[in-house]
């Protein structure tokens, strides 16, 4: 009787309700270990918080559009300009490289996965949830102003100031916690990334066959791990002094703020190199495919990006001039800065070397790759200024310090990262991304940028002090600070034309095939999106440029690579 | 490498390829962790929580892997994917062996500098002692002071005193301008080959301009008074006239290949067979002198 089965009558539906096909779509999100999806976690959760570091930017720069304006409160200007600085750096800049460099590593060198895919998921997820505990302080966090404090002691937070006397409450603690958080995240990325490229790579790719985005993520990576560390110690040496009754930074009882200093800019400096390697990775993948040639000198390539890592280790002290150090410590830094401007020329040059001659074309990744090249210049040449330490004296802590490392990250980085998204949302997601869109977008970033960065230097030249609240209108940085403020406010829309670029072109885009630029590398050898597996099967490269051996079978790249 | 091969087949005829199966641990471990940390600034009861998701999540993340990896079975799903390009065509970058910055391939020999340097120097005197006439009615006038340091009792001359006759001046000025002369020939016989288009115009006229303004510039600070007393047209006229006969002199004379371009054998100055041509005209089997 029980084995016996009986008709059910009608038709069972089998499909799952919307809901619960939703809730098995977050599912495979959250459990996944795959570097694909975990890379767009990476880039989705940093362009969410672009956005949010955008609207604080936004919110400081109305509140100096005009001289003694109160659109923010003193207080909360003090925490918009500190969680701005560590939302970019932290959790737009950091998990930016490491989303392109999950998502592209393993596909560029032809491997399956990253060397330690669990690994991969347990760091994005201490980036996420660090990222959002530091964000939390805007609610729970309880500080000098009361409750919904979140941390006000600039994203370099400078000892005394974050002493218990000077920081009471938790604002300052949520800051230093999410940030020994997120440091063991990115300490797993970097791990995963150096594993990943030196023991995944496929039959043939020797070190240097690499992709240079590849070597530079190597690179970016070894030196994370060098420098997150002092970082994360500081932030220990923090909590102990505030919690454990320690005088680390405590110069009333033996200890030195100028310790500090020292712990934080030896991660800080070489933090700006950790970001740009990466995007110069992306500039030496774009340029080549969109001059139509290979890319010049590269041995020297790989050789300036290891010497700019070790170079940048050496450095750190320029941030530092105006404590009075000795004056061979004055000039050790500043001869040591000066040189990393010997293999950034050297890459300079040979990216204008590999658009000379050859068959440009300025599609939108193009676009922001060659205002790269020139804000880059810009951002080197105001770099060795500040590096001569009596001109440092003079504008150390004003506004061109902020518009010399604007020019680098945001005229450098974000416009390189812009430059990736054009390049490879294609692959990631099938569909083109509208190029008029991505033409509208780079020129009105590239006009805003300039607006406000340029004018930051004079209003720099001028004497306004970095982390002013507002100034007094005698000072003739009024008209100066509106334009920058109205160059600020062109940008934003340039972001809200990507955002609904990214959106609409997901919705509707063109088809991209799987090699929509007639690019060279090996993820343009997989279907876009990629399967699972990446690979059907395993590659086997002879060039630095596989894709074009197999394109140009009579004329091949490993003819003549040595 | 048989093991390769096979491997590459297993791939190439697989259904299915095992990939790391999805796990929420490694998540729930970092939700530990993030409020352990965050108990230092909420509450204990926060960090307990913390604790145990750590522990959860460590033993799931072990038991996924040990004792043995788990994996899930991804089908292949066999997808086209055209590796083409509409630019077949390639263009080689062509390379002249005469395209050398850096290393000329010829250049001149060392004695057409030292006649180049003669000649200019030679050229030179006219507009210099031309100025000495129409401005100081005297030829000794440019003369003393290039020469003037040999004229030990000099202090503050006056312009008499430079336009006047002096033998040490006339002896210092003549050593002093022949081995300037000569040196800069020996410069423009090095320089020349490795100036692109018109050497001589480039040598001749952009160099001496070059050179007078970094004097005029320095002059001011290095002695006031002879500064005073140039007359910096007039001067730009006299080096144009160098720079142009030198130029000129030396581009006239024949080139000679450079060592750089040579094998570094031959470079050595070995002989052997097959590093050195024939002579013109021998038969290079009979060629037995050089060979």
């Amino acid at each position: 009787m029980a084995d016996q089965t009986y008709p059910i009558p009608g038709t069972l539906d089998t499909t799952p309700s919307r809901g619960a096909a939703l809730l098995e779509w977050v599912h495979s999100w959250v459990v996944t270990v795959d570097h694909k999806k975990l890379g767009i976690l990476y880039i989705a959760y940093a362009l969410v918080f672009l956005l949010v570091a955008g609207v604080e930017a936004m919110a400081i720069r109305i509140q100096l559009a005009i001289p003694h304006n109160h659109f923010l409160s003193a207080e909360l200007y003090n925490e918009f300009f500190t969680m701005h600085g560590t939302t970019m750096v932290f959790l737009v800049g950091m998990t930016l490289i490491f989303g392109f460099g999950n998502y592209f590593v393993p596909l560029m060198i032809g491997a399956r996965d990253m060397a330690f895919p669990r690994l991969n998921a347990f760091s994005f997820w201490m980036s996420a949830f660090g990222g959002l505990l530091l964000y939390f302080s805007f609610i729970g966090g309880f500080g000098l102003y009361g409750m919904g404090s979140a941390p006000d002691v600039s994203w370099w937070a400078y000892a005394p100031l974050t002493a218990k006397a000077f920081s009471p409450g938790h604002n300052t603690d949520y800051w230093a916690l999410a940030l020994i958080v997120m440091g063991f995240g990115t300490l797993g990325a970097a791990i995963n990334t150096l594993a990943t490229a030196f023991s995944m790579r496929c039959r043939g790719m020797t070190l240097l066959r690499m992709p240079l985005f590849v070597w530079l993520m190597v690179v970016a990576s070894a030196d994370t791990l060098i420098v997150i560390t002092p970082l994360t110690a500081a932030q220990v040496m923090l909590i102990i002094d505030r919690y454990l009754g320690g005088h680390f930074f405590d110069t009333q009882a033996g200890g030195s703020a100028t310790v500090w200093m020292h712990f934080f800019w030896i991660f800080g400096h070489p933090e700006v190199y950790v970001l740009i390697l990466p995007a110069f990775g992306i500039a030496s993948e774009v340029i080549p495919v969109f001059s139509r040639k290979a890319i010049f000198g590269y041995p020297a390539m790989v050789a300036a990006s290891v010497g700019i890592a070790f170079v940048s280790l050496s450095v750190w002290a320029h941030h530092m001039f105006t404590i009075g150090m000795t004056s061979v410590s004055n000039a050790f830094f500043a001869l040591s800065t000066m040189m990393v401007g010997i293999p950034t020329g050297i890459k300079i040059f040979n990216w204008v070397a590999t658009m000379w001659g050859g068959k440009i074309r300025f599609a939108t990744p193009m676009l922001f790759c060659t205002a790269f090249l020139f804000q880059f210049l810009c951002a080197g040449l105001t770099g060795i200024m500040l590096a001569v330490a009596p001109w440092d004296w003079q504008l150390h802590n004003s506004y061109f310090v902020i518009a010399h490392f604007h020019y680098t990250l945001t005229g450098s980085f974000v416009f390189c990262f812009f430059a990736a998204i054009y390049y490879w949302y294609p692959k990631i997601t099938g569909r083109m991304l509208s190029e008029t869109l991505g033409k509208w977008h780079f020129w009105l970033f590239f006009i805003g940028f300039h607006m406000t960065f340029d004018t930051m230097h004079f209003v720099g030249f001028l004497g306004m002090p970095r982390s002013s609240y507002t100034y007094e209108p005698d000072r003739g940085w009024t008209t100066l600070n509106m334009i920058i403020s109205a160059g600020g406010l062109i940008q934003a829309v340039a972001v809200l034309i990507l955002v609904w670029n990214i959106i609409d072109s997901f919705l509707h885009g063109p088809l991209a095939g799987n090699d929509p630029w007639d690019a060279w590398t090996l993820e343009w050898s997989t279907p876009s999106p990629p399967p699972p597996y990446n690979f059907e099967t395993e590659p086997v490269v002879r060039s630095r440029r596989p894709l074009w051996d197999i394109k140009h079978p009579n004329d091949p790249d490993w003819k003549y690579e040595r | 490498m048989a093991d390769h091969l096979q491997h590459e087949q297993i791939f190439a005829n697989a259904a299915a390829i095992q990939l790391p199966a999805p796990t929420a641990w490694p998540m729930i471990l970092a939700f530990g962790c993030t409020l352990a940390a965050a108990s230092l600034v909420t509450d204990a009861g926060i960090g307990l929580l913390g604790g145990v998701f750590m522990l959860a999540g460590c033993v799931g993340w072990f038991r996924q892997v040990l004792p043995k990896e788990r994996h899930e079975e991804v089908p292949i799903v066999h997808r086209p994917v055209p590796i083409a390009t509409s630019r077949a065509l390639v263009e080689h970058i062509r390379l002249s062996p005469e395209h050398r910055a850096h290393l000329p391939i010829e250049t001149y020999p060392v004695i057409s500098g030292i006649k180049g340097g003669i000649a200019g120097g030679f050229a030179m005197i006219v507009p210099a002692l031309i100025y000495g006439l129409v401005a100081q009615h005297s030829i000794w006038y440019p003369i003393n002071l290039l020469g003037g340091a040999g004229v030990a009792n000099w202090r503050n001359p006056s312009t008499a005193d430079i336009a006047a006759f002096h033998w040490q001046g006339l002896l210092v000025a003549i050593v002093i301008h022949s081995l300037t002369c000569v040196l800069v020939g020996l410069l423009y016989g090095a320089m020349l080959p490795m100036l692109p288009r018109r050497p001589v115009l480039l040598g001749g006229i952009l160099a001496p301009v070059l050179w007078t303004g970094i004097l005029h510039s320095f002059m001011g600070i290095i002695n006031p008074a002879l500064d005073q007393r140039i007359q910096w047209g007039w001067f730009l006229v006299s080096q144009v006239t160098y720079g142009l006969t030198a130029g000129f002199v030396v581009a006239r004379q024949e080139r000679i290949p450079t060592a750089q371009s040579m094998p570094f054998v031959e470079r050595l100055g070995i002989e052997a067979a097959g590093l050195i041509d024939s002579r013109p005209g021998a038969d290079p089997a009979q060629d037995k002198e050089r060979h």
